[in-house]
């Protein structure tokens, strides 16, 4: 009698559990799915705009671009509404259709931003075609941090960091395509994003020289923090910018940074719908509620960013930026740059 | 009990047996086959080409930079198997000697590292191993050296340490088995029979230890030969492993198809290097 009764409670709630499912998704029908890099969705915006918004925001957190990539190539889109993706990595997902335009008149925050972002079709890499794939939001340059105490005089070109002086005192980022174009750039090369054969050749063997000078390449900000703590660390290729330099300081480090004068690769993030967005008004929504002033500044008090609506000294007016571009051939430059890894 | 009512017909029993095959055949078998059905495939201008071919193998045998980095990685998880299990069977002789509560509660402590997030473990160590970490800063205030050394700063020798660290507890478990279930009796006759201590052990214990030792060595390799994070945190400019690259094929080269390939080769290195170590065990026997 009693198994007849498991059973048949069993079977009850079988057959009841889609609809206990349909209905709690009932209640929080309004959703959007977010993919930022830390910094971008921080709690306080994300609970006002759930609150403005009587959306529910799901936020994840990316660290590299590449996972960017793989998390939207992956599922084709269909698993985030939208997405921070740098220009020169857009254009691969534009290429890919994995993007749905934008629609300005959904975005009036656009119009107030600094002169130099406002005109979108003067912004390079944002729009295709006429349509808006990305709207900009924060910038920032890849110059070089120093330690003041071992560095002396100040560096100004990317030279440094295949001084032998400094010998197991370097950090560099884990990154063939980067490594790619600012070694490029050290050379002399004047378009640093679209390399031949024989240029490529050469930065391998300038790039395996370098790593004989590091001592570790990195891949998140906290992993060259807790880097720069435990060891004599005098130099560091600072693929985080501004946000290194803040934790650095922060952490009580005596640093400074410069973008050197062979020009400094800079990196503008955007914000982007992916062709499998849910609710676009609502993507909409998050995007503009996000080009506030308010949260503009916000944004670079706490992370040290350039953003796009409120004036800051992220890079000098007189410094050169090279503003970063779709390479010729990432998967190219990846395995390269396995390769220079590999060399003992 | 709880099906006793159905057993005449034989429908719930047969249901069961159904479902504790499925089980692993859809959740262990198909990924795998379709891990495996990857490897032919093959990338073009970002696609992946569905169309058999044996490329990425071919590509892993002429390519000059996967074979090296292979056997490097296998040589450095056998040195690491090596130390381990060198290191292990003191500690799991010496609780296998202890006698009652005692040695659950040692051998808990051997496993509570276990309990711990892995990733947290590595942070912890690389705090040990830096140029100013704890480890040199300790041994600059025991006045045994005079500069900070670099040996154990972010090189293969810190990968080996770590990994070291992180897995002593799978090598201590098997050792501690294979010592427990040794016959008191047997110990006893050796010595009523006037075998020293050192000669019981070497003639009774580590005999009868191997299978534990073997299994403890396989364990240890296994473990580490899959680890690509560990090389990542703590190996600086020279701890690049085989794990590293199949990452990268999933990452930053978005090359799933050969990023198979590479895994269906690691994991011919792993069940061989499990079936030498059943044959090893057998052949004992």
């Amino acid at each position: 009698m009693k198994t007849k009764m498991n059973r048949r409670t069993a079977l009850g709630l079988a057959l009841a559990a889609p609809a206990i499912l349909r209905s709690s998704r009932a209640f929080a029908a309004k959703e959007l799915r977010v993919m930022a890099w830390q910094g971008y969705a921080d709690d306080d915006w994300v609970k006002e705009f759930e609150e403005q918004s009587g959306a529910k925001a799901y936020i994840v957190f990316i660290g590299t671009d590449d996972e960017i990539w793989a998390k939207i190539k992956g599922s084709e889109g269909k698993d985030f509404d939208v997405f921070a993706v740098n220009t020169a990595q857009l254009q691969r997902y534009i290429e890919a259709g994995l993007t749905t335009p934008h629609d300005l008149s959904k975005v009036p925050n656009q119009k107030d931003v600094l002169p130099r972002f406002r005109d979108l079709s003067q912004v390079k890499g944002v729009m295709r075609d006429g349509k808006v794939h990305s709207i900009p939001f924060c910038f920032d340059s890849i110059g070089i941090i120093y330690d003041k105490d071992k560095v002396n005089p100040p560096p100004d070109s990317f030279e440094t960091f295949w001084d032998p002086k400094y010998k197991g005192k370097i950090l560099a980022y884990d990154n063939g395509e980067h490594n790619f174009s600012f070694t490029a750039l050290t050379l002399g090369i004047a378009d640093p994003f679209h390399l031949s054969e024989e240029q490529m050749g050469k930065i391998k063997e300038k790039l395996i020289a370098l790593k004989q000078n590091v001592l570790s390449f990195y891949t998140t900000p906290d992993e060259a923090l807790q880097l720069y703590k435990t060891n004599d660390v005098a130099l560091i290729w600072a693929n985080y910018g501004q946000q290194q330099v803040k934790a650095m300081k922060d952490a009580g480090a005596n640093i400074e940074y410069v973008n050197p004068k062979e020009g400094a690769l800079a990196w503008l993030d955007t914000w982007a719908m992916t062709s499998g967005v849910q609710d676009v008004d609502l993507a909409e929504a998050w995007v503009n509620f996000l080009l506030q002033k308010k949260i503009g500044q916000q944004l670079s008090e706490r992370t040290g960013f350039g953003n796009t609506v409120v004036e800051t000294g992220s890079a000098g007016a007189n410094d050169k930026l090279v503003w970063l571009d779709f390479v010729e051939d990432p998967t190219k430059r990846s395995d390269l740059w396995n390769e220079v890894k590999a060399q003992p | 009990m709880l099906f006793v009512g159905s057993a005449q017909t034989g429908v719930w029993p047969r249901l069961l047996a159904a479902f504790a095959y499925c089980l692993p055949l859809v959740f262990i078998v198909a990924p795998l086959l379709s891990f495996l059905s990857y490897s032919f495939f093959s990338m073009e201008n970002g696609q992946i080409i569905h169309d058999l071919s044996l490329l990425n193998y071919k590509r892993f045998f002429t390519d000059a930079i996967f074979l090296p980095v292979l056997w490097q990685t296998c040589l450095l998880c056998l040195a690491v198997a090596t130390l381990s299990t060198m290191l292990g069977f003191p500690v799991a002789f010496l609780l296998a000697n202890l006698k009652g509560r005692r040695r659950y509660i040692l051998l808990l402590m051997v496993l509570v590292p276990l309990l711990m997030s892995y990733i947290i473990k590595i942070y912890a160590i690389r705090s040990i191993l830096g140029g100013n970490g704890f480890l040199n800063r300790f041994l600059l205030w025991t006045g045994l050296i005079a500069e900070p050394l670099s040996l154990f700063v972010f090189n293969l020798n810190a990968v080996l340490l770590t990994l070291t660290v992180l897995l002593i507890p799978f090598a201590i478990l098997p050792i501690f088995l294979s010592l427990e279930r040794i016959p008191r009796s047997l110990i006893e006759a050796s010595s009523d029979l006037g075998a020293s201590g050192m000669q019981t052990f070497i003639r009774i214990v580590l005999p009868l230890s191997l299978p534990g030792i073997v299994t403890s060595a396989t364990f240890v390799f296994v473990l580490a030969i899959g680890d690509f994070l560990t090389p990542q945190m703590v190996g600086g400019q020279s701890g690049f492993t085989f794990g590293r690259i199949v990452y990268s094929q999933f990452g930053t080269a978005f090359n799933w198809p050969f990023g198979s390939a590479l895994s269906a080769i690691l994991a011919i290195v792993v069940i061989s290097v499990i079936a030498a170590g059943n044959w090893l065990e057998f052949r004992r026997r």
